[in-house]
């Protein structure tokens, strides 16, 4: 081995696990070259005070003042993002309560309207007849709300007027009534305009609030 | 909610502390800090630096602990990452702070130690050698300094070293090489060495 072969290994022996023939040749040039043999001395020296001075202050640690300070930062920090949190919750849970008052109102104002407008179409019943408690009825096969509905009905059951509710004529009452042809146009059935002038008996179940529900034509007024 | 063990893995405790388990946070910070300390200590040769580098490693921990991820490496390679950075920007800062400051910081105990048959005359020369050790190690360039504080001062395997600096364990020992040969030279102790005789063998 030779100097600079020496140079590029020997401070590493003993250090880690060298090849054993590597490790005879360093041992082996040391014995020949005291310049080597000075250099490995010094350095054996120089890792001892080294080694020693670590481990004087193998137990240094960071003061007690950082980790409260980090404690502090922490808490801080976490207590930052649980109110930013429950904020977020909060703004989401009043934007859905919002939203859903907003839909709630607008089905109520749209289902007023409609009552008001059926309201002022409806026709003037003539009040004489007679009248039937507990009538219920069952709409006529077929017939669904908003569909339109034909003023010819030959099945004598009643025929369920357009914006009517099944469930609103559980108390209604049978009104039979006289009136033209074209008045049935206001309840929302379709009317042939060559007849409308007409006079015709119509039966109209009437709801507690007075609107007519269903309608019945006898065959004669068809 | 299962409360923190003490042998809790890294990553576990990182979870848990990022989502506001402070006693996960400081299973991990005491787990870690001490090594990081002494190695910023050794590195800065100033404590309030090495004191500083230290709280801004374990709030990079606390601010943003996303940037740890665990396929990349240990949690103590990426605090040493971070610390590195740290001490870096410090060094970059003031550079020539190092060797004047740091007498009796970076060795407070070393009196612990000392024989106690000393002489004075002994122990003055005992401190006065520790001195120029302790500046020769920080006038050696960062990359050389940090291969002796963690394979010499701390006692860290070439491998352990590796894995802490991310390098291969080649580079570890070529800068030790290259450290241990200026830090001889540093401390002027290749003066005593005879002159070669046996170069051309």
């Amino acid at each position: 081995m030779t100097c600079e072969e020496y140079a590029e290994v020997g401070l590493d022996l003993g250090c880690v696990s060298e090849d054993n023939s590597l490790a005879q040749a360093a041992q082996e040039h040391l014995r020949t070259c005291p310049h080597c043999a000075a250099l490995h001395e010094n350095w054996l020296m120089l890792r001892a005070d080294l080694r020693l001075m670590g481990r004087e202050s193998s137990e240094g640690e960071a003061p007690a003042r950082v980790e409260m300070r980090l404690r502090q930062d922490f808490r801080t920090r976490h207590k930052a993002m649980k109110t930013r949190r429950a904020a977020l919750i909060a703004a989401w849970s009043f934007g859905a309560a919002a939203v859903f008052i907003a839909a709630f109102s607008l089905l109520t104002w749209r289902s007023g309207r409609n009552v008001v407008r059926r309201e002022s179409s409806s026709p003037v019943v003539a009040p004489f007849t007679n009248s039937a408690p507990g009538v219920r009825t069952v709409p006529a096969a077929g017939v669904e709300l908003g569909d339109v509905v034909v003023a010819s009905n030959n099945s004598g059951e009643f025929t369920l007027l357009p914006g009517s509710m099944p469930s609103a004529m559980e108390d209604a009452t049978v009104v039979h009534v006289e009136m033209q042809r074209a008045a049935l146009g206001a309840l929302g059935l379709t009317v042939n305009e060559e007849n409308a002038g007409d006079l015709i008996q119509v039966d109209l179940l009437v709801g507690d609030d007075g609107l007519p529900q269903a309608v019945r034509l006898p065959e004669s007024a068809n | 909610m299962r409360t923190v063990e003490p042998n809790d893995r890294d990553d576990v405790l990182l979870r848990r502390s990022a989502k506001g388990d402070e006693e996960a946070f400081l299973i991990l910070y005491r787990r870690h800090q001490a090594p990081l300390y002494r190695f910023a200590l050794r590195m800065t040769g100033n404590s309030w630096a090495a004191e500083e580098i230290v709280q801004d490693v374990f709030m990079t921990v606390i601010r943003e602990p996303r940037k740890f991820d665990p396929e990349r490496g240990a949690l103590g390679a990426f605090l040493y990452g971070v610390a590195r950075n740290r001490i870096m920007k410090h060094l970059e800062r003031t550079p020539r702070e190092l060797s004047l400051d740091s007498k009796d910081e970076v060795e407070p105990a070393s009196h612990k130690l000392a024989s106690p048959q000393l002489t004075p005359a002994q122990w003055a020369e005992l401190r006065e050698r520790r001195e120029q050790i302790r500046a020769a190690v920080l006038e050696l360039p960062v990359e050389f300094r940090e291969a002796i504080v963690l394979c010499e001062l701390e006692e860290l395997s070439y491998e352990e070293a590796a894995g802490l600096l991310e390098c291969p364990v080649g580079t570890i020992r070529s800068r030790l090489h290259r450290g241990r040969a200026l830090l001889l030279a540093k401390l002027e102790m290749l003066r005593e060495v005879p002159r070669r005789v046996n170069a051309g063998r």
